[in-house]
């Protein structure tokens, strides 16, 4: 049952060098996203989720770089290729979508040249017709209407919903095998916010793309994603599919996000908080990163760094006492 | 205003073959000096040239030399300032502390040496040099415009379908970066025909071109008896970087460019 993961990272450490020290943002991080599965990346602001998925692009800027670790994309080592190798990957095997699509299109261009451009470079086709039909073709898929007309039209001209559509366009014109979406959604209102992850979930069934979605929003990864990691200070912290991740979470850190989520069903009169703050990646703390925020923490938590084991057949957690927990007796 | 001022003098230097009575070298023999009169509207000077007809051949000279010189200074600059700002790091510190050097260089006492030394005195070398010395100033300003556009999530967008450094510095920052490139290359189109309305001036420019500076030249020493031959070129060189200064601030206050 057990295929080989699509993407394959492996003690992946991206670390960046500033004034202040190094910030290890993401530190020897091991992930599996398998062919057609969407896996919800989780965490706070600032817990190296975006620095991940640049780092599968190998598109680390200064002072940040990646100083260990693999990234096996279907047998190739993505942080071994050289630079125009990596560009034949990004675009045409994996793309990218953001968090802003109001700013992630260039404003002098007309949208249907900027999903050309896209086109053009990994289709290896000149022919104008032919490039012109792929871009409708996907403009249609995405949800455009009147593909025609809207070809040439401006950036300035869309709606934000739309231009995050624009984006994924964009990104699936060449059929990627994998999509990764930073924050696809944030910055667009709910009603939009569904559809683009309708339209996200059923052009992976179309296509059969993996999804790497980066989110803080949980309720977006309960509706779309198979597995979920949860990050935590650059390291992963829990991982399984969604459904365990969500009723039989083991480590504290992710109890406590999920008992930060409103929910209707319950009577809440406050919302649970975590306390504190994410710790400083410079100077992280001895032994477990969480152990200075959380309520289960022992001696031995502030000594020990836990390693992420496997407690049930796909399902890891890195907490040294996830079997002595007891969330129940705590919770209200 | 600065558009019809400058309109006015392009079409002068392109149609002045047409528009002068006279052919500007042809010399009138007896008529050296001639005050204004109906056969020379701005008289004549010291060898008998008629004035209008050299300030209207003086256009072209000057439209050519702003012309090449602010080229060759908008195609460096943009090329160099976007490298540097596009790239940063070493590459960027080792260029601009190349412009800075090059921005030291005063341009005129250059120019004056260069034709001390080489004894040849041609319109080409002094627009090469304008030319040649001139990009630092740009290249600083497209080299900032890089620096703001580089962080923008279309380019990092651009990167993540594949598209290559060289693609994304001409065909996606370029574009957006090119309002203050117009602007400054408008206002140093003014500065060029300045520097060299100077040069000739001084006696150094290229003695065979028709030029509004070396007419100053030849009119200053009868500035008293014989104003004509010094005031109209030194009027026709206000009014051109006036006109080239205006359309420069009007263009700039358009495109809302922050210089």
């Amino acid at each position: 049952m057990m295929k080989d993961p699509l993407l394959k990272i492996r003690g992946l450490k991206t670390y960046f060098y500033t004034d202040e020290g190094v910030v290890k943002a993401v530190d020897n991080v091991d992930l599996d996203i398998y062919k057609g599965e969407t896996l919800g990346l989780v965490g706070e602001s600032g817990c190296g989720k975006s620095t991940m998925a640049l780092s599968i692009m190998k598109l680390i800027q200064k002072p940040g770089r990646i100083i260990d670790g693999e990234i096996f994309f279907s047998e190739t080592d993505i942080l071994k290729l050289k630079d125009n190798e990596v560009r034949n990957i990004r675009g045409g095997l994996i793309s990218m979508i953001f968090q802003d699509p109001l700013s992630s299109l260039n404003p002098v261009y007309t949208i249907g040249n900027q999903i050309s451009e896209a086109v053009e470079i990994h289709q290896k086709t000149s022919d104008k017709k032919e490039v012109k039909d792929i871009v409708l073709k996907s403009m249609k898929e995405v949800g455009i209407p009147d593909t025609e007309l809207r070809y040439s039209d401006y950036p300035f001209q869309f709606s934000g919903g739309m231009r995050q559509r624009v984006m994924i366009a964009m990104a699936l014109s060449c059929q990627p095998q994998l999509l990764i979406a930073d924050e696809p959604t944030t910055s667009l209102d709910v009603t939009i916010q569904a559809q683009i992850l309708d339209l996200m979930n059923s052009l992976r069934k179309i296509f059969d793309t993996s999804i790497l979605l980066i989110t803080h929003n949980l309720g977006i990864v309960a509706e779309i994603a198979d597995k979920v990691a949860v990050m935590y200070a650059g390291k992963v912290i829990e991982y399984g599919d969604s459904i365990t991740i969500f009723k039989n979470y083991l480590h504290p850190y992710t109890k406590a996000l999920m008992g930060s989520i409103p929910r209707v069903d319950l009577k809440q009169d406050k919302l649970e908080m975590i306390p504190g703050t994410v710790p400083s990646l410079t100077n992280p703390p001895p032994g477990c990163r969480f152990w200075p925020r959380c309520k289960y923490a022992t001696e031995e938590c502030k000594e020990v760094e836990p390693p992420l084991i496997e407690v049930e057949p796909g399902h890891k957690a890195a907490c040294i006492r996830y079997d002595k927990i007891n969330f129940e007796e705590h919770s209200e | 205003m600065g558009l019809f001022i400058v309109l006015g003098i392009v079409f002068v230097a392109i149609f002045c073959p047409y528009l002068a009575p006279y052919d500007p070298d042809r010399q009138f023999w007896g008529d050296e000096w001639a005050p204004p009169s109906s056969k020379f509207i701005f008289g004549t000077d010291d060898l008998g040239r008629d004035v209008y007809s050299r300030v209207l051949w003086g256009a072209r000279t000057s439209i050519m030399v702003g012309l090449v010189s602010v080229s060759i200074i908008a195609f460096l600059g943009t090329f160099i300032g976007s490298i540097a700002g596009y790239f940063g790091g070493v590459v960027d510190q080792v260029i601009m502390r190349i412009t800075d050097i090059i921005l030291t260089i005063p341009t005129l006492i250059l120019l004056l040496l260069i034709s001390s030394v080489l004894r040849t005195r041609n319109l080409f070398i002094i627009m090469s040099v304008i030319g040649l010395l001139g990009w630092p100033s740009m290249a600083r300003i497209v080299r900032s415009q890089y620096l703001s556009f580089k962080e923008f999530n279309f380019v990092e967008a651009a990167k993540t379908i594949g598209t290559s450094d060289i693609k994304i510095i001409f065909k996606h920052i370029l574009p957006n970066a090119l309002s203050p490139i117009i602007v400054v290359s408008t206002l140093r189109i003014a500065t060029s025909i300045l520097t060299e309305a100077s040069l000739s001036f001084l006696g150094f420019g290229d003695p065979t071109a028709i030029t509004w500076g070396l007419m100053l030249h030849r009119g200053h020493i009868a500035v008293r008896t014989a104003p004509w031959v010094a005031i109209i070129p030194g009027l026709a060189i206000f009014i051109t970087v006036i006109g080239f200064n205006l359309l420069g601030d009007a263009l700039r206050d358009a495109l809302d460019v922050r210089l």
